[in-house]
């Protein structure tokens, strides 16, 4: 309704303003004011200036500007990066005051997409866009963290508590077999970047490309989404803040097993003490976080930011944890009358681990909880070190794992972002970036001459052992990578008639990669003191040492353009191309083309509908490409195979074949539909939106089996079949009540996941791939997972479970309905992924305070519980060793030997409170020292709602780095805990 | 280069010079050598000459190598399960009950091992026949030789294997008959016998690699199974192989039969053909991991802890000790009953293939305990080796079954060993003729049978020799010379115990598992493969 009014008397007003321009009929305004920000403060550097016209200047340091209008109907727009621009039309004003904000309104919301920013009125893709008011709080230590449960079809998990362990990002489930199956990471226009060099405190805000529409302008790159980071800029008036947080952090659920005293009534060896070797090697752990940024700006054209983030965290686990240090320099400087703008980020990262052993809560649980915690008792005290050990496979003293051993590293990250743009004629920039990335990674690792554990270090190649063995063992680890980025990017915005607005981008771009590193192992050493010394390393006199180095790179480059076209604010059409080729292609298939088309119209602009603020319709099409996994796939190549051949006498290298040649290996490529819906209803209360979309990636990229003979290994990478991938989306969020003093917010995301291996090679065919076994000891060869052609990916396989015998032997389905004992039929047994995810936000303000919690659950996924597979059983040879896993499913009469079956398959869904925040705005007076605080406490996991048995129900994605292999729970998973923290946000 | 590169195409990157859109990724090879810059030299070209052998040092002498399928099968060895541990998804099991699948990595890793092998030979053999140097030529019939050797592995244990011979040619190849695959490797070994050294044990040059002998040995075996192979008897052709290598004077029995294991083999004059093992240089013989106790890593100061799994079985170390058997010395021996308590039996030499009893520490002194031993096992902790195996599996004891003592294994080993191990050995050569001019004869008290197997047992075994002889007794005596040298198989076939009941492994209903499956992956990934009957 309104609109047609505005409308109508904006098409009066350019109207006239090009009238009286051509007339030159020049009845000259002065118009002055000041702009502040959301907080009442100054803004320096906004710019002002009169719409259709060049004529423009920016605010001064005190956030005044004063401007000369020709008349009373020209129109002032006031912009700022990052910031909507606000109109105003100066009518019988001479005196403009106003106030920039940049939490907005959804509709006006600046959308940053490949290689520019929309309006999110004019998005015509599946683009979500998280804010930092909307960022997940408290003990946040990673930036996939603020988006955990955010954003409807993203699945970020981490099951376990490990401080110093990665989040698993998914976007719109599996759309890869081989290829990376992480999202694309943009930040602040630099493809490729690296999550790690930012701290979460100073991001501003994460848009998340999710089809294929949006993403194909990224190409090779696009399959598995695109994260777009925008950092904090600077601009206002010198301001400081400081945020910072204690947090407590609580295990809180180990993996069941007996008590002592259910062991010794087991038949459990009696060892004559009672241990909780969960709670030897954990505690109650301490972290806190400090950020201090700067910002502010000259009138000069200037703005910075500047930020100094410190980490300091512990794991639950005893010698577990980390501390890192990151500072963020950010600079905008415009010249030229404001046609050239520069920008430069540079951020350094070092973060120090205590890594500890996974495997010493596999330990913990299996450890003989009558062992005391030390011994003098020589029967026990096996390597002289105090600890109880025994030689059982895969045993070990789970508190002499923590404690005798080191797992140390450092990670450094530098990060440089630079970039010019100059503005050619109006509308028409021409920008150049240049960025690089340097990382350095350094791990060391020592275990003492009395450390029995043979499993701690395991180097491809090398001989390994324990400390006891190699008397003494120590291995240090160089990694470096190196990445360049260069881009050339031309611009150009118009109106070109009244009602279409034409924007277009086309650009270049190159980017390189270099790694390298080494490791180093050597043992036998004469004290423990001289372990960082390896020329006291025996191991190098007596030929048992160990080193290797690799050295690889890689290259992309790109053309794309994009093209934009609005009509009217109600209907968009976005087409876009690239155009790549990547060093890591076959010589046949370098180069591949990724095009996109989508469009959008907003049905309420179209009909009249008294309560629909706007109805968008939209459709995208998208092809986009992943890149092989690693460099040199398509080569044959040729290595040393580690033993060398007796020849006259002497010794001397062999090589073999290591690889396939296989020159047409080529992207995988994904096609991608999607059709969605955005919605904000009854005066925006109601907002939301709503996709479908339709996937198909083929040429998936695996490195198949493949017959010997005729290849000279039995393993090539190949382009091997075609992945469907259907689902929906849904964002909904609801102001429920809105008042001056009182509001809540509820907002809900929902997404359904259905990834199907549609069809395989003819070489493949009805076969196949992905297959991955429970493991070690001695399931190695026991598989448990498989992709097949024409089912979903995630299946779990084996034997099915149906009881014991009267001898308490396991019985199995035979696959004829009868049953028998000896597992030969297998089928499916369960799917690791889930059908769907739920996030549910509930925002309170009253007066000042906030309240924020927020629910997250995973549905219809499979687990399979490892711990209970490997030690579960109480038979008289195993509890003589081990203890026993003993959860509602544990079962004394069976008598039965290891046999992986679907008795050790569980329902995973679960529902957690994820998050809850409580906050207090303290107020201050204006022009006092202190402008703002903001006190908050906020809990983690507080609890979860599952049915699943062991720690941990969140969805597992791989299994040993095998993405085809979700749904298993490790036994190196930490424990899951609980936390708790304090902190303040202060501004000065 | 690279950051020339980057210079060059960030100034110009716009005017789009095709030397930033060029994307050869071999000038970014930094690590690894590929077809195009590899095999130019002498010195590549032998190493890739190498790899051909070097294929077997990996692969023969470990836990997951051909090893397993030559012998796990047979009634000399068990790998039982024991508690939590050798469960490993039910296949060494399979093996033993002969109900393996064409998944289980038996079958799988073999076929990938010796077909690698082939391959590797044709690659080779595709770089020197164009050189057409009199050096290369001499490779190529020695590398033609270890092609016809790997194919005598794969007739043998899978029969209907294709023939590849030409490394350029990409086709899936469909099966030949075992028939055929006996052709082949009979034509290939015969044409290149005469280009081939005669070389003797000691000839550094040769060692650890195919000579004229190595491929008669290979003859006299691949004629002894002739009628397993190819249907037909060739006893004739087997008794001229092996009188090519006896009569050559080069080898002769070792007057002491553990000389031909000890850790310094080297040159040992039954070796006809070795694996030149070396716990540093060429690694793969792990006997140590795989049969000794976790705790015997401190009565050999061992570099890494055993796993505790392969051992032989009652009836077979019975076979050495038992007088009706194995007539001989009698003496204190290691006795049968689930303590190992000692009793009188046979003092075979050939005793030292076992490690039983009770074990010691280091310091020889002091007796080597389990703190995990099994309750139920009646030695207690105390670690005692005993012939006697509980069960098969889930609940075998840790200490059950005579562990393979027939390598020396010494005090700082690795856990790989770096004795020799002879893949084809004298005593064996004399045996085949044995027992091929006892067939042909028809009579296992053929003189000339009768003598060659005494010669046997009184120099290596210092038993009684054998008055008469049965097929039996022959295999009998088979079996305690050839123990642990993969040829048990082989044997157990040809004189029909394979497929009837023995310790853990009940008579099989059909003659089908005398060759394994070929590999699901194989057949997944080559349509024109034919599984192998029966399975």
């Amino acid at each position: 309704m309104h609109h047609y009014l505005l409308r109508g008397s904006r098409y009066v007003l350019i109207l006239a303003i090009g009238l009286l321009v051509n007339n030159k009929l020049s009845a000259q305004i002065s118009i002055k004011g000041t702009v502040t920000d959301n907080n009442n403060q100054p803004f320096p550097g906004v710019s002002v200036i009169v719409k259709e016209t060049a004529n423009g200047t920016t605010t001064d340091a005190t956030g005044a500007y004063s401007i000369t209008v020709p008349n009373k109907n020209a129109v002032l727009v006031f912009s700022f990066v990052g910031y909507p621009s606000q109109e105003i039309a100066v009518g019988a004003k001479t005196e403009i005051s106003l106030s920039l904000s940049p939490s907005v309104g959804q509709l006006n919301e600046v959308v940053v997409v490949g290689y520019g920013t929309q309006k999110r009125k004019e998005v015509t893709s599946a683009v979500a866009t998280v804010n930092a008011e909307q960022f997940n709080k408290g003990n946040i230590s990673d930036v996939a963290q603020l988006l955990q449960g955010k954003v409807a079809g993203l699945s970020i998990s981490k099951p376990g508590g490990n401080p110093n362990g990665g989040f698993t990002i998914r976007l719109r489930g599996l759309s890869t077999l081989g290829a990376n199956a992480s999202p694309l990471i943009v930040v602040d226009g630099q493809v490729g970047a690296d999550l790690n060099t930012i701290d979460p405190n100073d991001i501003q805000s994460i848009d998340v490309l999710k089809d294929a529409g949006s993403a194909a302008i990224y190409g090779t790159r696009g399959s598995s989404g695109v994260i777009i980071v925008t950092t904090k800029k600077g601009g206002r008036v010198s301001a400081v803040s400081y945020n910072g947080s204690v947090t407590t952090e609580n295990p809180i659920k180990f993996t069941e097993h007996m008590t002592a005293a259910e062991y010794k009534a087991a038949g459990g060896r009696d060892l004559g003490a009672v241990t909780d070797w969960n709670k030897a090697i954990t505690r109650n752990a301490l972290s806190h976080i400090h950020n201090i940024a700067f910002s502010g700006g000259s009138g000069g054209g200037t703005t910075y930011t500047a930020s100094v983030n410190y980490r300091n965290g512990q794991g639950v686990a005893i010698k577990t944890g980390f501390d890192q240090v990151n500072a963020h320099f950010g600079l905008t400087q415009r010249a030229m009358k404001d046609k050239l703008n520069f920008t430069l980020d540079v951020s350094t990262t070092r973060r120090s681990s205590q890594f500890g052993f996974d495997r010493a809560f596999q330990y913990a649980t299996i450890f003989n909880p009558t062992a005391p915690l030390h011994t003098t008792d020589p029967a026990l005290n096996y390597t002289g070190s105090g600890y109880v050990e025994q030689n059982f496979v895969e045993y070990a003293n789970p508190l002499a794992v923590l404690e005798q051993n080191t797992n140390n590293g450092v990670n450094k990250r530098t990060n440089i972002n630079a970039s010019a743009t100059y503005e050619i004629i109006r509308g028409l920039k021409f920008q150049v970036r240049y960025a690089q990335q340097n990382t350095t990674n350094n791990i060391g690792i020592y275990l003492p001459k009395t450390s029995f554990d043979t499993r701690l270090i395991g180097t491809n190649g090398a001989i390994n052992g324990s400390g006891y063995t190699r008397k003494g063992l120590a291995q240090k680890q160089n990694d470096e990578g190196y990445t360049q980025l260069y881009e050339n990017i031309l611009s150009y915005d118009k109106k070109v008639t009244e009602k279409l607005n034409v924007s277009a981008v086309a650009g270049y771009s190159y980017q390189d990669f270099a790694y390298n590193g080494s490791v180093l192992q050597a043992g036998d050493f004469l004290t423990d003191v001289t372990s960082e010394n390896f020329a006291s390393a025996s191991d190098f006199k007596n030929n048992r040492s160990f080193a290797s180095s690799y050295k690889n790179g890689s290259k992309l480059v790109a053309f794309f353009g994009r093209l934009n076209l609005n009509y009217n604010d109600v209907a968009f059409i976005s087409a876009s191309l690239r155009r790549e080729g990547s060093t890591q292609f076959g010589a046949n298939n370098k180069w591949g083309m990724f095009p996109a088309v989508s469009a959008g119209v907003d049905l309420g602009k179209l009909a009249d509908i008294s309560f629909v603020n706007s109805l968008k319709l939209r459709g995208s099409y998208g092809v986009t490409g992943a890149l092989p996994p690693n460099p040199y796939l398509s080569l044959f190549l040729y290595g040393p195979t580690g033993n060398n051949f007796l020849y006259n006498g002497v010794y001397i290298p062999a090589y073999e074949p290591t690889q396939n040649a296989n020159p047409d290996l080529k992207w995988e490529r994904k096609a991608e539909f999607d059709i969605g819906l955005d919605f904000s209803l009854f005066n925006s209360r109601l907002t939301g939106s709503l996709d479908y979309y339709n996937r198909q990636t083929s040429d998936l990229l695996f490195n198949a089996n493949v017959p010997v003979p005729p290849n000279p290994t039995n393993r090539k990478w190949m382009n091997i079949g075609i992945l469907e991938n259907t689902g929906v989306e849904l964002l909904l969020g609801y102001d429920v009540v809105k008042s001056k003093s009182f509001s809540w917010n509820t907002s809900i995301n929902f997404s359904t996941f259905s990834i199907k291996l549609a069809k395989l090679n003819a070489e493949l065919a009805g076969s196949y791939v992905g297959a991955s076994n429970l493991g070690s000891p001695g399931q190695e060869q026991t598989e448990i997972t498989r992709a097949v052609e024409g089912e979903k990916i995630g299946l779990l396989w084996g034997p099915v479970y149906r009881g014991i015998n009267e001898y308490g032997h396991f019985l199995f389905d035979d696959g004829t309905g009868k049953t028998d004992t000896i597992g030969g039929y297998k089928t499916k047994i369960g799917n690791g992924l889930p059908t769907f995810e739920l996030g549910w936000t509930n925002t309170f303000h009253y007066k000042n305070f906030d309240l924020n919690f927020f629910f997250r659950g995973s549905f219809g996924h499979d687990i399979v519980n490892t711990y209970r597979a490997f030690f579960e059983s109480s038979q008289s040879t195993v509890i003589a060793s081990y203890n026993v896993v003993n959860t509602k499913y544990f079962n004394p009469a069976i008598q039965s030997g290891q046999t992986f079956s679907s008795l050790y398959v569980e329902k995973g869904s679960f529902i957690k409170l994820d998050n809850a925040t409580l906050g207090y705005d303290f107020n201050f007076k204006n022009g006092g020292a202190i402008k703002g605080l903001r006190a908050f406490v906020n809990g983690q996991n507080l609890f979860v709602i599952t049915d699943y048995t062991g720690v941990d129900p969140e969805v597992r994605y791989s299994y040993g780095g095998n993405i085809l292999a979700p749904g298993v729970d490790a036994r190196d998973t930490w424990v899951r805990t609980r936390s708790f923290t304090l902190g303040v946000n202060l501004k000065f | 280069m690279k950051i020339s590169s980057f210079v060059k195409c960030s100034l110009v990157g716009i005017v789009l010079m095709s030397s930033c859109t060029k994307l050869d990724e071999t000038e970014l090879l930094y690590d690894r050598a590929s077809n195009l810059n590899f095999g130019v030299t002498d010195a590549e070209v032998v190493s890739l000459l190498a790899a051909a052998y070097t294929n077997l040092y990996g692969s023969f002498g470990g836990d997951g190598s051909i090893m397993r399928v030559e012998e796990v099968p047979t009634d000399e060895i068990v790998v039982p399960t024991r508690g939590p541990d050798w469960g490993d998804g039910g296949h060494w099991v399979r093996l033993k009950l002969h109900t393996y699948l064409p998944n289980d990595a038996g079958p799988e890793n073999t076929w990938n091992f010796l077909f690698k092998g082939v391959n590797s030979c044709n690659r080779v053999l595709s770089i020197l026949e164009p050189i057409g140097t009199p050096a290369s030529l001499k490779f190529i019939s020695e590398i033609k030789a270890l092609r016809a050797i790997y194919y005598y592995w794969l007739v043998d244990l899978f029969g209907n294997v294709p023939i590849s011979t030409d490394f350029a040619k990409t086709d899936p190849p469909p099966n030949n008959t075992r028939k055929e695959v006996y052709d082949f490797i009979e034509k290939e070994l015969l044409e290149v016998l005469p280009d081939l050294q005669k070389t003797g044990p000691n000839d550094n040059e040769t060692y650890g690699r195919v000579n004229y002998y190595t491929a008669q040995a290979v003859l006299a075996k691949l004629y002894l199974n002739a009628e397993i192979f190819s249907g037909t008897a060739q006893w004739d052709k087997a008794i001229a192989a092996c009188d090519d290598i006896i009569n050559s004077g080069k080898f002769a029995l070792t007057a002491n039969y553990s000389d031909n294991f000890k850790k310094d083999n080297k040159g040992s004059t039954e070796f006809i053909w070795v694996i030149p093992y070396d716990e540093v240089q060429a690694t793969g013989f792990s006997l140590p991991h795989m049969t000794l106790h976790m705790e015997s890593q401190e009565t050999y100061k061992m570099g890494g802890q055993p796993w505790n799994g392969w051992a032989s079985v009652q009836e077979f170390y019975n076979s050495y000790i038992d007088p009706a058997q194995n007539p001989g010395p009698q003496g204190t021996v290691v006795g049968l009953d689930p303590k190992g308590t000692p009793i009188q039996g046979t003092t075979d030499k050939r005793l030292s293939n076992f490690l039983v009893g009770p074990q010691l520490k280091s310091d020889g002194a002091t007796p080597l305990t389990d703190g995990a031993a099994d309750v139920t096992d009646p030695d207690g902790p105390q670690i005692h080796f005993t012939p006697y195996v509980n069960e098969l599996q889930p609940g075998a004891w840790r200490q059950s079954g005579a562990r393979i003592g027939k390598w020396e294994f010494y005090k700082g080993m690795t856990g790989q060993l770096s004795n020799d191990l002879a893949l084809f050995r004298y005593a064996d050569i004399l045996l085949t003729k044995a027992e091929a001019q006892a067939r042909k004869a028809n009579n296992w008290n053929d003189p000339a049978a009768l003598a060659l197997v005494n010669q046997i047992r009184t120099v290596h075994g210092g038993v009684t020799p054998y008055s008469t002889m049965t097929a039996t007794s022959f295999l009998g005596e088979r079996g305690r010379e050839m123990f642990f040298e993969s040829t048990r198989r082989q044997d157990q076939i040809r004189f029909g115990t394979y497929n009837a009941a023995f310790r853990f492994h009940p008579a099989d209903a059909d003659t089908h598992v005398n060759i394994f499956p070929i590999p699901a992956s194989q057949l997944n990934a080559n349509k024109n493969l034919k599984q192998n009957p029966g399975y």
